[in-house]
Parts: structure tokens; C-alpha cells; sequence
């Protein structure tokens, strides 16, 4: 076997040669994220950017698609932190089952979950007919896209709540219950605070999965109306709005309007990151966690 | 009053089985639990504490009892091992807690009034991971003590302190048992710290109650090898060990001398000049001490521990050297004789 000097697997180890491998191989990730980024920003001129960000159609788009991944990140509020306790405090048969229904919608194409869900709620069908009767029609309506929305984002937050609260200390806990807290008292004075940095990166997850959504929407709501909740003027997705805009060849504004939504999603995330660096976000008091 | 007693008490974890267990716990007073890795210990404290069911006996305070109501309503100072600290709350919001879980509006006042018991008031505002291990164990034992708690429980709570520490810390439990209010019970696997601190001692071995008494009653009549190198002896053998000594041996001399355990035996001081005596070993290291030379002699296959006082050498036999020592019989401890297990206090 062909060994390299002694030297040289010090080099390799701690010296620049291993710096230099580090750097080309996350800097050549990177720069696949930024180049088609790149390529949308130079391909609208600047002033066709600022005025597609005023346009009304796109402020349409855009206020329908931060509205429904709100309300879907609510849904994940509700329904998937206690689903992830669930998996991560309880033993019980058919876990694993359970564990992969909720893997599922990350994996399925999405154009599938459309598919899946148009079968489900077919117009005439008992289903249809009741989602109908109490108020949340889906086709080409707002809930129509918070459901296909929750159903491939909300897994996220599922297992990002499940691995926190697994990683919250059993004896802490054990602590509070000694010292007179009650077992939901010790969930939210203890259990919760600490997992809550965790769930809040599932809940970013989650949210980000639901404002990129485009396959199932399609299916479910290419069109938006007004009703329910939204009150706004006939409008689609953010996503769905851009591929009519590609479609139809209208490829400036194709690329402005990515642009526009680009900036307000990196602003957001930024933001968030700052917060957490300097603790002012409620989910990161002090110093506490590693 | 705050007296407890714990009647036959048995748990199971997995296949792992504690008890019966008898204890008797009375205010001011600090039980020491002991044993080796596995024993039971923390079994114990967490049966007593509510977290492991009794699957036999009961846990009574003062007639009530509470063998079955949940960790929350038994009027705890549980400090598990790690102490539990809550890495979220500032050291004066920990303290805080058990009197904020009860509504209590005076919390904070009675958190500060702690944390000038125990020296802590500088600190209150700094979050656990920033405290030294000793100001972690203060806290602990503030936060515990906040609810004026009708015992408390305390899981290893030396382990991991450098040595100023568990010397404060073994104050700060004096200062407790003198206040006198309520039982301690401690799981420790320290010998000096539990002699310090403890009344009386109950030993486990594989979740069953050994010697139970004061520090006479353990030191007199260590029934098992635990128990013999926990108060102390330096040459514990068990039978096995010295069955497979040669005939003429020192191994087979004490074979004939151990009891179903072993035998244990304090450690000789070599013969002065080190020529006679009835034994002889070779000298595989020494160290000084406060009181002499600590010498390890290789007998056969046995490693045996002895002493050279200060006034017998200024320095130790060189290592390879031969040493020899006497052993007296009458110094010898049985180990795990029918009779003196289990030891109960009257």
C-alpha cells in the first residue's frame, strides 16, 4: 500500500493543504447556491425589480403565500410539537410505523401529495362534500394550499420537536417534579423552555418548506379566490404566479419577482440568525445552550 | 416532626430487583447509602422519591402515607445526580422555583434570603453553565431547601468536586444536620465524605440491605468486601482469590482464615530493619504519606499493602527490594460470616 511521507500526513492533517480541501469543497457548494441566485438578480435590471415589488398582482401573490405558510406554521404549532413529544416520551407499538408515515411527505414528489389529496377530497365524494359543508372548500381556495402546505412541511417540525425534547435531560426533569411542579407544570416550566430552540429551527424548517410548495398547489389550487380567511383580489402562490410568468415567456418578470421574494426570505432568515447570535429572540435567553 | 420510615420497600428496574429495605429516617440525622456501582443506590433514592413505583412495602411520614402519591406531593429536596440545574433560569430564578411552582408571591424574596445563606447573592444572576462545580452543588442544595422540604434526598452529590469543594460541601451538610429540621439521605461512594457527615450508613449489595447502623456498628463488623474497603482496610481478598494460592502461601495461610466472602486486613507495618518476620514480599512502589511510607509488596500473587512509620526509615525500600511483615492473626476480618449479616440497628 502506497503510504504518503510522514511529512506530508501532518501537512494533510493540520497544515494549510487540509484548510485549502475544507475550503473548495464547501466553497464549491456555496457558490451553487449563490450562482443561480446570481443569475436572477442580473438577468432583471434593478428598476424592473423595484417595480415589480410594487406592482399589486405580485403584492397579491406574495400576501397569499406568507398568509397560507403562516397559518400552515401554525397548524405545525398545534398538531406537530405534540406529535414530537409523543414519539420522543412514549414507548408504544408500532412506533416505527408511525416514524415513517411521518418521513413520508418529505420523501413523496410533491406533485404526488396534489395527486394523493385531489383523490381524497374528489368533488362528490363524502369528504368533498364535508369539507364543503363546514367552510373549508379546498379547490382553488387559501385552504386549499394551507393543506397541501401543512402536508409537506409539517413533518419537519415533527422531528425537529421530537429530537429536542429527547435531548432535554431526564433528571432536570426529575428535579422540578421533586420540587412540587406537576407533570404538565414541569412540561412548560422545564421540558418546553429547553426544547424550544430546537422546535423553533423545526418551525423555520417547516415554514420554509411551505412558502417554496408548488407541486401539490397546482393540483389543489393553481388558482387562488378569495374566501375564508383571504380576502384579497383572484391570485396563486408566489411560486405558481412565477412559473405562469416563465410559461407564458415573460422571463424579466419571471426573474424580478424571484428576486423580490429572494430578498424578503434571506432578510427573514438573517434576521432570525441575528436575533439568535445576540439573544434577544425569546427562544435564546442567556447563555445556556451549547 | 418529619419522621419517616421506609417499611420493606422493593422496586424493579428491568430485570434489576431492590429490596426489602428498612430505614428509619429522623430529623437532623444523615444517612449514608452506600455500596458499589450497581448496588441499588440510586434505585433507592428514586423509589423514595417517586419516580420508580413500589412494587412491595411503604414510604410513611409522620402515619400518612405516601407510598403512592406522585414525586410532586411528597414534600421533597431530591438533588439527582448532576444536580438537575435548570440551564435556562439564572441561579436565583432555580432557587425560585419550587416556591414560584406553588404560587408562593414571597419567591424571590425567600430565593435572595438562600442565596445569602449559602454565599451565593453574587451569583444570582448568572445561568448554571457558568458556575464552578461547587457553586453548582450550593445551589442545588438551595434550590432543594427553598421549599423547606420534609427530606432530602441527595444522589452522589460529590461527585466531579475538586478538593475544596467536597470540603465546603461537607460543611454546608454539617451546617444542615445541625439545623436539625429535617432527614438527609446521601448515595455516596465516598468513604472520608460519608464518615463526616453521616449518622448512620446502610450498605446495598445487588439491591439487598447489608450492614445498616452508626459508624461503629459499619467500622466493627464490615460483613462484606464493599463494606471492608469502604471503612478503610487496604488488604481486602475475597475467597476465591486466595483459594488459588499454593499450599505455604500467604494466600492459602489466609484461605484458612477467610470467611464465606473473604478475609480483610489493615495494613502491617514492615518488620523494622525488614529481615524478619513471618512473611516476605518484594517492593513494587511506595509513596509517602503524612504518617510514613505507603509500600505495595508483591507476595506471590497476592498485592499486599503495608506501612513504614517515619520513626522506622526517612525513606522508603528502593523498588525490587525484599521486605518482610508479620500479620496478626487477631487483626484479621472475617468476611461473610452467616451471622454477622444482615446487621440491623437496634
Amino acid at each position: 500500500m502506497n503510504r504518503p511521507p510522514a511529512a506530508l500526513r501532518r501537512r494533510w492533517r493540520t497544515g494549510p493543504l487540509w484548510l485549502a480541501l475544507q475550503l473548495v469543497l464547501s466553497g464549491s457548494l456555496l457558490l451553487l447556491f449563490l450562482l443561480p441566485i446570481y443569475a436572477l438578480f442580473t438577468y432583471a435590471p434593478p428598476g424592473r425589480i423595484l417595480s415589480d415589488a410594487g406592482n399589486p398582482a405580485v403584492k397579491a401573490a406574495l400576501w397569499l403565500t406568507f398568509f397560507a405558510s403562516g397559518i400552515a406554521v401554525l397548524a405545525a404549532v398545534v398538531f406537530a410539537i405534540p406529535l414530537g413529544y409523543l414519539l420522543a416520551r412514549h414507548r408504544f407499538r408500532g412506533r416505527s410505523v408511525v416514524e415513517s408515515l411521518v418521513a413520508l411527505p418529505v420523501v413523496v414528489p410533491h406533485l404526488l401529495v396534489g395527486v394523493g389529496l385531489f383523490f381524497l377530497l374528489i368533488p362528490g365524494s363524502p369528504l368533498y362534500r364535508f369539507t364543503t359543508a363546514i367552510g373549508f372548500p379546498v379547490y382553488d381556495t387559501i385552504w386549499g394550499v394551507v393543506l397541501v402546505m401543512v402536508f409537506v412541511s409539517a413533518p419537519y417540525t415533527v422531528l425537529a420537536a421530537d429530537l429536542s425534547f429527547r435531548a432535554v435531560d431526564a433528571r432536570v426533569l426529575e428535579a422540578a417534579r421533586s420540587l412540587g411542579a406537576g407533570p404538565a407544570e414541569a412540561f412548560l416550566t422545564v421540558t418546553f423552555p429547553l426544547a424550544l430552540r430546537g422546535i423553533v429551527a423545526g418551525l423555520l424548517l417547516t415554514w420554509a418548506r411551505a412558502v417554496s410548495e408548488i407541486g401539490g398547489i397546482l393540483i389543489l389550487a393553481y388558482t387562488v379566490y378569495p374566501g375564508g380567511p383571504y380576502s384579497g383580489p383572484v391570485t396563486s402562490t408566489l411560486s405558481v404566479f412565477v412559473y405562469n410568468l416563465f410559461q407564458a415567456g415573460d422571463l424579466v418578470d419571471a426573474a424580478a419577482v424571484s428576486s423580490v421574494f429572494l430578498l424578503i426570505a434571506f432578510v427573514l432568515f438573517f434576521l432570525v440568525r441575528l436575533g439568535e447570535r445576540s439573544g434577544w429572540v425569546p427562544w435564546r435567553r442567556g447563555d445556556f445552550l451549547p | 416532626m418529619n419522621e419517616w420510615t421506609v417499611e420493606a420497600l422493593e422496586s424493579q428496574l428491568d430485570s434489576f430487583h431492590l429490596g426489602p429495605i428498612d430505614l428509619a429516617l429522623v430529623p437532623g440525622r444523615v444517612t449514608a447509602v452506600l455500596g458499589s456501582s450497581g448496588a441499588g443506590k440510586t434505585t433507592l433514592l428514586r423509589t423514595l422519591a417517586g419516580f420508580l413505583p413500589a412494587r412491595a412495602g411503604r414510604i410513611v411520614r409522620d402515619g400518612v402515607d405516601l407510598t403512592d402519591r406522585p414525586p410532586e406531593e411528597r414534600s421533597l429536596g431530591y438533588v439527582p445526580q448532576g444536580l438537575g440545574l435548570f440551564p435556562q433560569r439564572t441561579v436565583e430564578r432555580n432557587v425560585s422555583y419550587p416556591l414560584d411552582v406553588r404560587g408562593r408571591t414571597d419567591a424571590l424574596a425567600r430565593a435572595r434570603e438562600l442565596l445569602e445563606r449559602f454565599g451565593l447573592t453574587p451569583l444570582a444572576r448568572r445561568y448554571p453553565a457558568r458556575l464552578s462545580g461547587g457553586e453548582m452543588q450550593r445551589v442545588a442544595l438551595a434550590r432543594a431547601l427553598a421549599a423547606e422540604p420534609d427530606l432530602v434526598l441527595w444522589d452522589e452529590p460529590w461527585q466531579a468536586l475538586d478538593v475544596e469543594a467536597r470540603y465546603e460541601l461537607g460543611r454546608v451538610l454539617e451546617e444542615l444536620r445541625e439545623m436539625g429540621q429535617v432527614p438527609d439521605v446521601v448515595v455516596t461512594h465516598d468513604p472520608s465524605l460519608a464518615f463526616a457527615v453521616a449518622d448512620s450508613f446502610l450498605v446495598l449489595r445487588a439491591g439487598k440491605a447489608g450492614v445498616h447502623g452508626d459508624a461503629a456498628t459499619l467500622l466493627a463488623h464490615p460483613s462484606d468486601l464493599f463494606s471492608a474497603r469502604f471503612v478503610g482496610y487496604d488488604n481486602v481478598y475475597d475467597r476465591a482469590t486466595l483459594a488459588a494460592g499454593a499450599p505455604g502461601s500467604l494466600a492459602a495461610w489466609l484461605a484458612g482464615r477467610s470467611g464465606a466472602e473473604g478475609v480483610a486486613f489493615v495494613r502491617p507495618s514492615l518488620t523494622r530493619g525488614g529481615v524478619s518476620g513471618a512473611w516476605e514480599g518484594v517492593v513494587r512502589s511506595a509513596r509517602p504519606t503524612p504518617d510514613g511510607f505507603a509500600i505495595t509488596l508483591r507476595v506471590d500473587a497476592l498485592a499486599v499493602a503495608v506501612k513504614v512509620a517515619p520513626s522506622d526509615a526517612t525513606r522508603p525500600p528502593p523498588v525490587g527490594a525484599r521486605a518482610r511483615f508479620d500479620i496478626d492473626e487477631k487483626s484479621l476480618l472475617v468476611l461473610g460470616l452467616p451471622e454477622e449479616s444482615p446487621r440491623k440497628e437496634p
